[in-house]
This record gives C-alpha cells, sequence and structure tokens, in this order.
C-alpha cells in the first residue's frame, strides 16, 4: 500500500514536471512553445496580457485605428487566432510596374475607425481612401501561432526554393518579396515585412494608432496631418517594455498540435501532395541559429514558402513592394482548422471554395483536385481540417 | 502628440547604430548623422531632392532629403548621379538635418542579394 502511494506520487511529479517544462500533452491553440524558460514563459504571460489590453485615446489610441488592441482581431478562439474583422489597404500599380504605397496620402494601411476627438476635428469616421489608388484590398486576421518559428527560417531556405523563372517548368515559380529597404519579407500576406519583431511594433501603429520607440511618429489623415489637440498622449505612447514582451508572446506562441489523422486524413495527406498542392505549401520548414533553445533548429509545420505566387487574376489586388497585383505569399496552413473564412480577402467560406479559387500558379493543382473523386476530395479536405 | 517632420522619422532599426541617438551617446560634437535605408518615391532633378520611403512593418513613412553638390553618390557599379536615380531603386542615405530640412552626405545604391543586377561589379 505504502508503495504504491509512493508510486502514485512519483507519477503525480513526473507529470507536474512535464507539465511545467511544456512537455506533456497536445499544444491547444494560444499554448507557448514547448522548452521555454521559466523567465521566457513569463515573458509569454507579460506579453498575454499586453496583447489583449484595450487602448483608449486617454492610453493612446488612435486618433485613427482599425483596432483597440491586438486581441480584438486575433482572438478566436483565443489570443493570437484569427477574428471576424476586415480591414483596407490601398496602393497604385504604376505604369512603370512600380508599387507606390501611396504614403503621402495616407496609405497602404486605410484605418476604418477615428476618435470623437478627431472625428470631432474633421467630422470623419475614417480614414479617406487615397485618391491615387488603383485598387484597394481587403485584409482578414491570420491567426499568428508558430510566427516565432517562421521568423527565423534562414533567408537562404527561402531563396533556395524561388524560381521566378520557373525554369523547372513545374508551372510554380516563387518570387521572393523585399522591404522598402531591399531586406527579404515573409510577414503579411504579400510577404513585404522581414521580421516578426518589426511587424508587431509596425502594427501597433499601423493597427491601433499606438506611437511606440521604433515609430514615434503618428499616422497621417489621409496624409495630412493631425489637427491640434485631438492625440493628448506625448509619444511614445507605450515604451520598449511593452513592445518587447509583446514580441514575446506572439514569438512563443506554438503551432497548435494536427489532431489525430484518420484513416481517411491520412488519405487525404497522400492526396494533398499528389495533386501537388506541397509544392506551394511546404509542409515543413526548419529554423536557423537563434538563442531561444525552443525556437533554435526547429522543424515547424509551415505549410508554405514563405514565396510570392500568381495566383491569377481573379484573386488579384493590390500591389506592394515587388509584389504585383496578383502575387500572394503562400499562405501558412498553421491553424488552417480553427478559420472560418479562408484566402487572404475571406471570400471564400469553405475549404472547398479556397482550393476552387485557386488561380494562377495554383491551377493545375485546382484542377487535379477538381478531378479527383469525391471521397478523394473529401479526404483532403479532412486532412486540411487536421493542422 | 501631432505629426512631425519626415526628418524626426526614426532611422531604420537595422541601421540604428547610426542614429543620432546612438552618436550623442558617443560624445562627438559632430552635427548628428541620420541614416534611412529604403525605396526611392520620387526623384526631383530641378529641385534637387529624393523622396525616400521607409519604415518599420506596416507603418511606412517618407523621407524628403536635398541633395548639394557635396553629396557623395555610389553604387555596384561605382557610378552613380541623381538623375541617375529611380524609383523603386533602394538607396541608403546618410544626412544632416539643416533648417532647411535633411542633406544627404552621402547615398549608395544598394542592390539586394539574389535580385537582378546582384554581383555587378
Amino acid at each position: 500500500m505504502r508503495e504504491g502511494r509512493q508510486t502514485s506520487n512519483a507519477f503525480v511529479l513526473l507529470i507536474a514536471a512535464l507539465a511545467a517544462a511544456g512537455c506533456a500533452g497536445t499544444l491547444k491553440p494560444g499554448d507557448p512553445v514547448r522548452g521555454l524558460t521559466r523567465a521566457q514563459r513569463d515573458s509569454f504571460a507579460q506579453g498575454q496580457a499586453l496583447f489583449v489590453r484595450v487602448f483608449t485615446p486617454e492610453t493612446g489610441l488612435g486618433p485613427l485605428f482599425n483596432a483597440v488592441g491586438c486581441g480584438e482581431c486575433h482572438e478566436e478562439p483565443v489570443a493570437g487566432g484569427f477574428g471576424d474583422e476586415v480591414e483596407q489597404h490601398a496602393a497604385a500599380f504604376r505604369a512603370d510596374q512600380v508599387c507606390d504605397p501611396l504614403v503621402e496620402q495616407g496609405g497602404f494601411v486605410i484605418q476604418a475607425h477615428a476618435t470623437p476627438a478627431l472625428k470631432a476635428a474633421l467630422g470623419i469616421d475614417s480614414e479617406p481612401v487615397p485618391a491615387d489608388a488603383t485598387a484597394t484590398a481587403r485584409r482578414t486576421t491570420p491567426v499568428v501561432f508558430g510566427r516565432g518559428f517562421l521568423d527565423l527560417v534562414p533567408d537562404a531556405e527561402i531563396l533556395s526554393r524561388a524560381d521566378p523563372d520557373d525554369r523547372n517548368h513545374d508551372g510554380i515559380s516563387g518570387r521572393p518579396n523585399r522591404f522598402v529597404d531591399g531586406r527579404l519579407g515573409r510577414f503579411g500576406r504579400k510577404a513585404l515585412v522581414p521580421t516578426l519583431r518589426e511587424f508587431n511594433e509596425g502594427a501597433y501603429i499601423a493597427e491601433q494608432g499606438i506611437t511606440t520607440p521604433g515609430v514615434p511618429t503618428e499616422e497621417t489623415i489621409g496624409g495630412k496631418p493631425i489637427p491640434d489637440g485631438v492625440d493628448p498622449v506625448p509619444e511614445p505612447e507605450i515604451n520598449r517594455g511593452a513592445v518587447d514582451l509583446t514580441n514575446a508572446f506572439v514569438r512563443f506562441l506554438a503551432v497548435p498540435s494536427p489532431l489525430k489523422l484518420s484513416g481517411e486524413a491520412g488519405r487525404g495527406r497522400d492526396q494533398f501532395e499528389r495533386i501537388g498542392c506541397t509544392a506551394c505549401h511546404i509542409p515543413t520548414l526548419r529554423t536557423g541559429d537563434s538563442p531561444i533553445a525552443a525556437l533554435n533548429h526547429k522543424e515547424v509545420a509551415a505549410f508554405s514558402d514563405l514565396l510570392l505566387h500568381d495566383m491569377g487574376p481573379e484573386l488579384a489586388d493590390i500591389c506592394l513592394g515587388l509584389a504585383q497585383p496578383s502575387e500572394f505569399r503562400t499562405e501558412p496552413l498553421i491553424g488552417v482548422r480553427l478559420r472560418k473564412d479562408f484566402l487572404h480577402d475571406g471570400r471564400a467560406t469553405t475549404l472547398p471554395q479556397a482550393i476552387q479559387l485557386h488561380g494562377g500558379e495554383g491551377a493545375a493543382s485546382r484542377d487535379r483536385f477538381q478531378r479527383l473523386t469525391p471521397a478523394e476530395q473529401v479526404a483532403v479536405i479532412a486532412y486540411l481540417k487536421t493542422l | 502628440m501631432h505629426l512631425k517632420t519626415a526628418a524626426l522619422l526614426l532611422p531604420l532599426l537595422a541601421t540604428s547604430a547610426h542614429s543620432p541617438q546612438a552618436q550623442a551617446r558617443s560624445g562627438l560634437q559632430e552635427p548628428a548623422t541620420y541614416t534611412y535605408q529604403g525605396t526611392v518615391h520620387a526623384v526631383r532633378t530641378d529641385s534637387s531632392s529624393i523622396d525616400l520611403i521607409t519604415g518599420v512593418g506596416f507603418a511606412l513613412r517618407m523621407v524628403h532629403m536635398n541633395i548639394v553638390p557635396d553629396t557623395k553618390f555610389e553604387a555596384p557599379n561605382g557610378k552613380l548621379a541623381l538623375n541617375d536615380l529611380k524609383p523603386g531603386d533602394v538607396l541608403r542615405a546618410e544626412c544632416h538635418r539643416t533648417d532647411k530640412g535633411l542633406v544627404a552626405d552621402r547615398i549608395r545604391k544598394i542592390v539586394p542579394e539574389g535580385s537582378p543586377g546582384a554581383g555587378a561589379p
């Protein structure tokens, strides 16, 4: 009896130790990656509180904004997930094939809301769409699970898959996008932004109107200065520590564990590869060097090559950086089972619809999907619903 | 609080070692230099100036800088002038501030690795 109790106690201690080390069970949406240190887990928790913080004009919100906090959009099923908000981007694709993000007219992110003070001063509820825009775009909220891993995929690994001239004649090209300073981009639906840190810091100002030490100037109002008296909080409106903790939360968000494969889903996985989806939706990428052991040289089930692909004229909207209107980064399928809408603008409400809407470089795989038997198509969808 | 002039925009994170703050910490008495790396938006040969798009993530900003006879131009092939520049080119610009705005001291054209023209002599 006594021996049995000792065994039971030891088992409980083992489970507790494994849980503390983040090694037990599956990773649910919103869980931190496994193997973080205590200090990193503390940063994750503190960053989560900042991620869901609700800002007001008195704490820096606006005067133009899309959301009152990161968590307003990235909310389903947990902080870091997707949301039902759709925002608007605008740009001009010039005759010389250069993309103008219309910075002088308030682009390319067009904020949907104005604070009461700005509304009182200018009588506007949102930022006006730039007059010179040749296109506008709708953008849904992506999940940000696993983005810390994507941040660490070496540039060389991404560039190794680029085939802009389709020299292997497989119908898939893949082009890198570049940020305005020439660095390789990887974040955002057009792969504009090089690093997770910059993506998050830029989002504070572009989405919430919160200035940071890295971006200490407010957005303009369609290119015009903010009227006096509508933004009473001195810049920067949050400090470096808050930005760093927010980064820590996003960086340490794990890729949710895939659901157990049924026999049908297993067959769907095989079909997913056979019809060519994995030419762009690369199942796994590998991180490079990182001082964070939990992210250092790890495989991540990204289902993306982080490159731009021509998706055909039906999906085309704005240009951005080197990305032409019809080019989009291969969407990582991390957590795709959690979504209620699909594609960059949410126009598809089911996974089969999303596949049907693939054009351009995705057309051949789409056609192969359409030629599958109904049972085989169902299997592919069953597989995707495990991711 | 209010929109700042372009000169007050943060120099790119990637070039923060060249920021005015970094130089101020060093205790040097030279005028502060501002380093920006971005994409050319407009080249105005009539007024000798450049508009450069810089930024952090989705928060893009425009930096206006004046070109003077002393401005040095560099390119991978060694030769570059203001009227060689065009929208879409990527530049690294070292500037100082005057009462008439930013003045470029040195402008270097960047050819990103893997892009057409990379590796040119």
